[in-house]
């Protein structure tokens, strides 16, 4: 699979020369191949063997069965005490990690890493692996693999003391904070934010935790968030991250339960004003609407039960915004 | 630009030539050959033209790579067992019609046996979990006749764990959106006769996902890329939304995508394969159908739920199975 590869034309003699070095490559790749599967076969486990299959990873990191086989041949040079378990477990992680840094998107070697640190249990250093992970998502910040993987880290930094992991999701939860101030579109920080408000919230009230007042009240974390929202909409009105993350604030049930009507009528009716001086401000800039800011009026308008303002706006998203026009057109119809 | 189905044909056909041979990169990717073999198939099924390959040594290769240890199918002989391989040997024997030569039992105790208390399902015995392949255990139980109740709802259990604010869902429960995700949970919802389960939201969220020159991405603020065009059309299409995206847009990228000497690409001028070409052609396919009544491309119909001709699946006995 071909991702953001450009199409390489090669001319005849390039082609030419690359098949003639292909066929020694070819040729010592399928040897140690056939030779690694033939001693499996033998069920022999050593430690050579192990060199083996490092030469076959380093050329193939994606041959699952390889890394299959390096895990079955490591269980049972432990089990049979011809390796100490912590100290290759350790020397496993660095290899695994040079060919991370190779091959950043295979699944395999993350996968592979996982099973280093689960083998080595209380002597895993997860605190390691964090910050492995947050210069990797320094590097490239929207790594679906980095993100997972974050997650993982974070579950098993937890322990049973609720105050040790109500910090570690304070700190994580710091972390969303400083990666969508750098950078507005980052949606997998904004998503991370949507499951870390809940769970330090709920830690905090279980803990009586005073030292932390935006997390005091869900009023006060949800008009937090809502600052961080309007100020991302300035930023890049087109950003879809910051309307997607307004309208859960807006409807979901942990911020609006415990509101009273009146509070949750004034807080609609603040953003829609809000979102109403925006789009008029594009109007100026641009001389039509704004899309995002005309979806986000509608869903206000829904929330407040005025539903003669929102057939107007889908009149008007019907003419501006043609891909998503039958989506408009059956919502209408559905008036 | 047209469609250039004679093109795509004789790349499918060549891609396990001689020629191919002759690249370290064939022999690189052994690891997906089950899979490219099915990417390869339904990009035939989808033209009409599967009569291309040989059926018997397609059926020969696919048998040779049974895992006996596990019960499952690896991508290539003395491969591990591996759900995603299983499913492409099973998809790919269905739509041979040669599921006879199969042993289903062993293939389902194989698929079971990969469900974890949670509902979730491993890969192989060393795996992670992933929606992806709670919805590949169920395709291929259901293409077996093996689902039971108990497996199923502890799935659907799972599956709704991994939804999110945005309407969506994540490989896992707290990962963050992602459209392949999508497919498979809505596909799965299809296949347990629930979609009643879906969010409101959803169906916004997938109509999003078309940006400006009318191509599909994955999640918010990404790059468009033609393999979407079919893990996000075809909840659309489960779900009965297909209107709520521009699929003339879409279309001609889609179109856009195909290279002169065939194969597509997962944008325009970039290096082919055939997962971008099987899932753009499915994607086509799936337009075809609802723009053209007169066939314009004279593709074959294909079933969103299980990315296969619904000559095949038309026969799949409906859940839950009267007794
Ligand atoms: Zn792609």
């Amino acid at each position: 699979m071909w991702h953001n590869v450009k199409k390489q034309t090669l001319s005849s003699e390039a082609r030419l020369a690359k098949i003639e070095r292909d066929k020694e490559k070819i040729h010592s790749y399928n040897k140690l191949k056939d030779e690694i599967f033939k001693i499996r076969n033998e069920g022999s486990h050593t430690v050579e063997f192990l060199n083996k299959l490092t030469d076959l990873l380093g050329l193939n990191p994606e041959f699952y069965t390889i890394w299959n086989i390096r895990r079955e041949t490591l269980s049972s040079l432990f089990h049979q005490h011809q390796l100490d378990s912590q100290s290759t477990l350790e020397d496993e992680l660095k290899f695994v990690m040079v060919l991370m840094k190779r091959y950043p998107k295979c699944y395999w070697i993350w996968n592979h890493r996982l099973w280093c640190l689960f083998q080595l249990g209380k002597d895993a250093n997860w605190e390691f692996e964090l910050g492995i992970v947050s210069k990797l998502l320094s590097m490239d910040e929207r790594n679906f693999h980095g993100w997972q993987y974050r997650r993982v880290v974070i579950e098993n930094l937890e322990t049973h003391d609720d105050l040790e992991n109500l910090k570690i999701n304070l700190q994580e939860f710091k972390f969303t904070s400083s990666k969508v101030n750098s950078n507005i579109s980052n949606f997998s920080a904004w998503h991370n934010r949507s499951k870390l408000i809940p769970k330090v919230y709920h830690l905090v009230g279980k803990l009586n935790y005073q030292d932390e007042p935006l997390f005091q009240s869900k009023e006060s974390l949800l008009l937090h968030e809502l600052t961080l929202v309007n100020t991302g909409m300035y930023v890049d009105i087109d950003d879809s991250s910051i309307w997607v993350y307004l309208e859960w604030l807006l409807s979901d049930c942990f911020f609006i339960d415990e509101l009273s009507n009146d509070k949750y009528h004034d807080i609609l009716n603040d953003q829609l004003k809000i979102i109403n001086e925006l789009n008029d401000l594009e109007i100026t800039d641009n001389g039509k609407d704004n899309c995002w800011c005309l979806k986000a009026m509608i869903i206000i308008n829904e929330l407040l039960d005025n539903r003669s303002a929102v057939r107007p706006l889908l009149e008007k998203l019907i003419d501006i915004d043609p891909l998503r026009r039958g989506r408009y057109i059956d919502q209408l119809d559905s008036f | 630009m047209t469609l250039l189905s004679k093109k795509h044909i004789d790349y499918v056909v060549n891609l396990n030539s001689e020629m191919s041979k002759q690249s370290y990169e064939h022999w690189l990717s052994e690891h997906l050959r089950m899979n490219g073999l099915y990417w390869g198939i339904m990009t035939l099924v989808t033209l009409k033209s599967l009569d291309s390959l040989p059926r018997q040594s397609i059926i020969d290769f696919v048998l040779s790579c049974v895992d006996k240890r596990s019960g499952g199918f690896g991508a290539y002989p003395q491969h591990d067992g591996h759900i995603l391989s299983t499913l492409s040997a099973v998809q790919i024997l269905s739509i041979l019609g040669a599921l006879d030569e199969l042993d289903k039992e062993s293939v389902i105790k194989f698929t079971k046996n990969l469900q974890l208390p949670n509902g979730s399902f491993q890969g192989d015995s060393f795996g992670e979990t992933d929606t992806r392949f709670v919805y590949t255990a169920l395709s291929i139980l259901s293409i077996l006749e093996g689902l039971e109740e108990e497996l199923v709802n502890k799935s659907l259990d799972y599956l709704k764990q991994c939804e999110n604010f945005d309407g969506a869902y994540g490989m896992r429960p707290g990962a963050e959106s992602h459209g392949a995700q999508v497919f498979t949970v809505i596909a799965s919802f299809a296949i347990c006769n629930r979609l009643d389960l879906v969010n409101d939201k959803l169906s916004s969220w997938l109509s999003e996902r078309q940006v400006k020159n009318g191509g599909l991405n994955g999640r918010p603020e990404k790059l468009p890329d033609v393999c979407y065009s079919w893990w996000i059309l075809s909840p659309l299409a489960i779900l009965k939304k297909l209107k709520w995206i521009d699929l003339s847009k879409l279309e001609q990228f889609i179109l856009d995508c195909q290279d002169d000497e065939g194969g597509v690409s997962d944008r325009k001028g970039n290096q082919t394969d055939v997962y971008h070409t099987c899932f753009s052609l499915t994607g086509l396919s799936i337009i075809n159908d609802e723009l053209y009544e007169g066939n314009k491309y004279d593709m074959d119909s294909i079933d969103p739920v299980y990315c296969m001709p619904y000559s095949a699946t038309k026969t799949f006995k409906p859940w839950p199975y009267k007794s």
